[in-house]
């Protein structure tokens, strides 16, 4: 018995000592680099130049914007300002700003700066300025700690906008030296390459071709924070070339798919890496084919939906994405929490019925086994979508679709299906980004079939019931009701598949246990790294 | 230097004008020739653009005027040796080359002086022993060597060096955020630069090897040869100071026509071993269509090549004292 208890003493003191290294590790350490690697390289430091994903990761480090998020469903919390107060009939947003936050050329940040920020910088320049503050009516600042935001009507993802990437908040004084009613003046500032920011880390260095420094922002609001000294995003334009600078230990992180998939798995085998597709939920990056309702065959709403039997979903993320992914149902992905309708299954794979489907459709097989040809374009960006073309290419000519793939690259590509909209049928992907009003409803409603815009409705699908149903989710501030009218629309574009959903693709990062603290909410590559720290 | 010497460079530099002009306009109509420009491409990054956005874009850039109007006022700026704005990079061309070229000169002519110093000593070695096993070995190992893809043999030396035996580093061209100066820069560059620049030199070792061991065979065939052998010399010095002189001719044309070929040869290893260098930036603005970098990098590179020929023609002179500039 004697024995025993000791024995059991032995097993709680080494639990206890277990516990108290568990606690100890997970205490985070001021200090040290984490060195991540992405191609290509950013163009400019500052989202108010593009949007782009290798601009966006080093950009949020630099910025900040008036709020922080947390969780994946990005609850909102306070940034630069600390507290906020919303309207009953949800117009005005009054928000009062941290005192003491400082530029990182020492300035006092002010509300003028917001206003500036919102009105003459992102409003005109950023690519979705204009989807969150369109219905601005006015900024107003009755004192420098105060903005107050009046719109014309309630947006139901207004919360949403403060985020350092989609509303950064930029000096003032800095920016309107240049001059600003010149549109090329911004892109050509100096302030692209050499921004100034509120946010945890500021530019030391950017040798371009080669490496970006960053460094702690001494006066960073945040008391502690950050805790790296400095970050360094290091170029290496060569996927395997990444793989190994990850594998040798030259760098921490490779965020955001920076490691080709076909590496992933034997690197995620590695007991010193660390493989997570979290913390990307509030971009939710989804890809489909989209097709050209124009044409004859393909305006029969049988013929996609045969098609879309025709593909075997879980092929295409086993094989083609090396299981980075899951297969899609919709135009909403699974991950997002709030709006995604869970009644939805992806389509059945089942050759036969696609079969049956194209004969009913009048789409019969000739005597060589043809029922009708198509033209597929694939998404200029890398071995996957070639080998994702030859996928779709053998499995449509199972059904009778023959099918010729043309290579483009990423300009005519662009210029092919958003401007001379002179296609069949192309793979693309895009984001849900943080709310389906603005990343679903702009490739749907019949208002965005404009030329020469990307991204947009370039199938030509006209269907006023989803319009409907956009259109009133989008001033919706009640989200049980916004749910059901998404619900509603989401079944629609199931049901008719104007674009052919194929897979949820996954961000899949990959770092060196050494990193604690990447992981925090739904946008956790854009969210500052304040709270990362390395061993 | 004698004046038919310079009245020669004065001639030919004339005949670099047109030459200059000629691939400036090529470059510019093949450029040209591809659908799709900046605009699409930058409203495709930003993700929600609108047509005015584009619009607004396409004016920015004049590429909204007609192309014989962008033509005119291209050749205007290279006239005044503006090479223009990158709306990609968003930063003047000219800035973005200059930045780059130390790094693409460095690794450049580390190649071509090991490629040039392995090549003539392994073809030389090789014309001696004729026939022997060295012979054959070099011979074989040139051949192998030759047919190996760059970028494979990058990768290659990259799996050995770099995670195998963890002695050299795999990419990049200093230890970034080391802060190292002076003397433990350079040797930091250096250090960096032997797994690039030995990937790029090894197509032209083999290269080297083979023509100067044929050309060193033909020479062996001539009747000064014979004389110095007559005459007692060991047969190193016949090889070395006889032989080897003028059997280097074929292999300094060679190397001169070669150096736009290098130029592409390391656009691979910067890409494989993210060297910042032009390289990397001919293939950046390759697929972003930074039509403007493109022409410019196309531009200064068909310039130095042309230059380098010209260079190549002058050695002629200082090689084989025979050969006299009419």
């Amino acid at each position: 018995m004697k024995s025993c208890s000791s024995k059991l003493l032995h097993i709680c003191t080494l639990l206890l000592a277990a516990s108290l290294a568990t606690a100890q590790a997970a205490e985070p350490k001021k200090g040290g680099t984490l060195t991540y690697t992405f191609h290509p390289e950013p163009s400019a430091l500052s989202t108010l130049a593009t949007t782009a994903v290798p601009v966006a990761l080093v950009s949020s480090m630099i910025f900040d914007s008036l709020l922080e998020y947390q969780g994946a469903e990005l609850t909102p919390k306070p940034g630069l300002a600390e507290s906020w107060t919303i309207s009953e009939d949800q117009k005005t947003y009054t928000f009062k700003l941290r005192p003491g936050v400082k530029w990182h050329d020492g300035q006092p940040l002010t509300s003028a700066d917001v206003k500036f920020s919102v009105e003459k910088a992102v409003k005109p320049f950023h690519s979705r300025g204009k989807v969150y503050f369109g219905t601005l009516e006015a900024v107003e600042t009755p004192d420098t700690q105060t903005v107050v935001f009046k719109l014309k009507k309630p947006v139901p993802y207004f919360m949403r906008s403060f985020q350092p990437n989609e509303t950064p908040i930029v000096p003032k004084h800095v920016l309107e030296k240049a001059n600003l009613s010149d549109k090329k003046t911004l892109r050509q500032s100096d302030f692209m390459q050499k921004p100034i920011g509120t946010g945890p880390f500021r530019l030391k260095e950017w040798k371009k071709g080669s490496h970006v420094i960053l460094e702690r922002n001494p006066d960073y609001w945040k008391p502690g924070r950050p805790y790296l000294d400095q970050i360094v995003l290091r170029v290496i334009p060569d996927g395997v070339g990444r793989a190994i600078a990850l594998e040798n230990g030259e760098v921490d992180l490779a965020p955001m798919n920076a490691i080709p998939l076909a590496e992933i798995g034997r690197l995620a085998k590695l007991p010193k890496i660390v493989k997570s597709t979290e913390g990307t939920e509030g971009l939710g990056p989804i890809m489909w084919l989209e097709v050209n309702l124009r044409q004859k065959p393909l305006a029969d709403a049988r013929v996609r939906q045969a098609m879309s039997m025709a593909l075997d979903r879980n092929k295409i993320v086993d094989v083609v994405w090396f299981g980075q992914g899951k297969p899609a149902t919709g135009p909403i992905v699974s991950s997002n929490p709030v709006y995604y309708n869970k009644a939805l299954k992806p389509f059945e794979y089942n050759p036969d019925k696609a079969n049956k489907l194209l004969d009913e459709a009048g789409y019969p097989r000739g005597a060589n086994g043809v029922r009708f040809k198509l033209t597929q374009n694939f998404l200029p960006y890398g071995d996957s979508w070639v080998r994702l073309s030859e996928y779709i290419k053998q499995e449509l000519g199972k059904v009778g679709i023959e099918v010729e793939t043309q290579s483009l690259d990423l300009g005519g590509w662009l210029k092919r299906i958003y401007t001379s909209w002179d296609y069949d049928f192309t793979s693309n992907f895009t984001h849900n980004y943080s709310d389906p009003s603005i990343g679903v409803q702009r490739a749907f409603i019949s208002s965005n079939i404009r030329k020469g815009a990307s991204f947009t409705n370039s199938m030509d699908y006209r269907n006023p019931r989803i319009d409907q149903l956009f259109e009133a989710a989008s001033v919706e501030m009640d989200p049980q009701k916004r749910k059901v009218l998404f619900d509603e629309a989401q079944q629609i574009l199931h049901d008719e598949q104007p674009v052919i959903f194929l897979m949820e693709i996954a961000y899949t990062h990959l770092w060196n246990q050494r990193v604690h603290g990447l992981i925090q909410n739904g946008i956790s590559m854009y969210s500052g790294w304040d709270a990362v720290w390395v061993d | 230097m004698s004046p038919a010497t310079l009245s020669f460079i004065v001639r030919r530099l004339a005949q670099v004008i047109p030459v200059v002009f000629a691939i400036a306009t090529m470059n510019f109509v093949l450029v040209h020739l591809a659908p799709g420009d900046a605009a699409d491409i930058l409203a495709g990054m930003a993700g929600h653009a609108t047509p005015e956005f584009v619009a607004q874009l396409r004016r920015e850039f004049g590429l909204d005027l007609p192309l014989y109007q962008q033509f005119f006022i291209y050749m205007g700026k290279l006239l005044r040796f503006d090479l223009g704005f990158s709306y990609i990079q968003q930063t003047p061309v000219l800035n973005l080359i200059l930045d780059r070229l130390p790094a693409t000169v460095i690794l450049m002519v580390s190649a071509i002086i090991l490629a040039m110093t392995l090549g003539i000593v392994a073809g030389v070695t090789a014309a001696m022993r004729y026939g022997s096993w060295v012979d054959a070995v070099i011979s074989v190992g040139a051949l192998i060597v030759y047919a190996t893809p760059v970028f494979w043999l990058g990768l290659m030396l990259i799996v050995l060096f770099a995670i195998k035996l963890g002695i050299l580093p795999s990419g990049g061209m200093i230890e970034i955020g080391s802060g190292k100066s002076g003397l433990a820069y350079v040797l930091d560059v250096v250090w960096h630069l032997i797994l690039p620049a030995s990937s790029l030199a090894l197509f032209y070792v083999a290269v080297y090897a083979r023509l100067m061991r044929s050309s060193m065979l033909e020479i062996y065939t001539f009747d000064f040869i014979m004389t110095a052998r007559a005459k007692g010399l060991p047969e190193r010095t016949v090889a070395w100071s006889h032989a080897a002189r003028n059997a280097l001719l074929p292999v300094v044309t060679l190397a001169g026509v070669q150096l736009g070929h290098l130029l592409g040869g390391s656009i691979l290893v910067e890409t494989v071993f993210g060297w910042p260098g032009l390289g990397r930036l001919v293939f950046d603005a390759l697929l972003q269509r930074d039509l403007n970098l493109l022409l410019g990098i196309l531009f200064i590179s068909s310039v130095v090549v042309v230059f380098a020929n010209l260079l190549v023609d002058l050695l002629y002179g200082f090689l084989d004292p025979r050969i006299v500039h009419k």
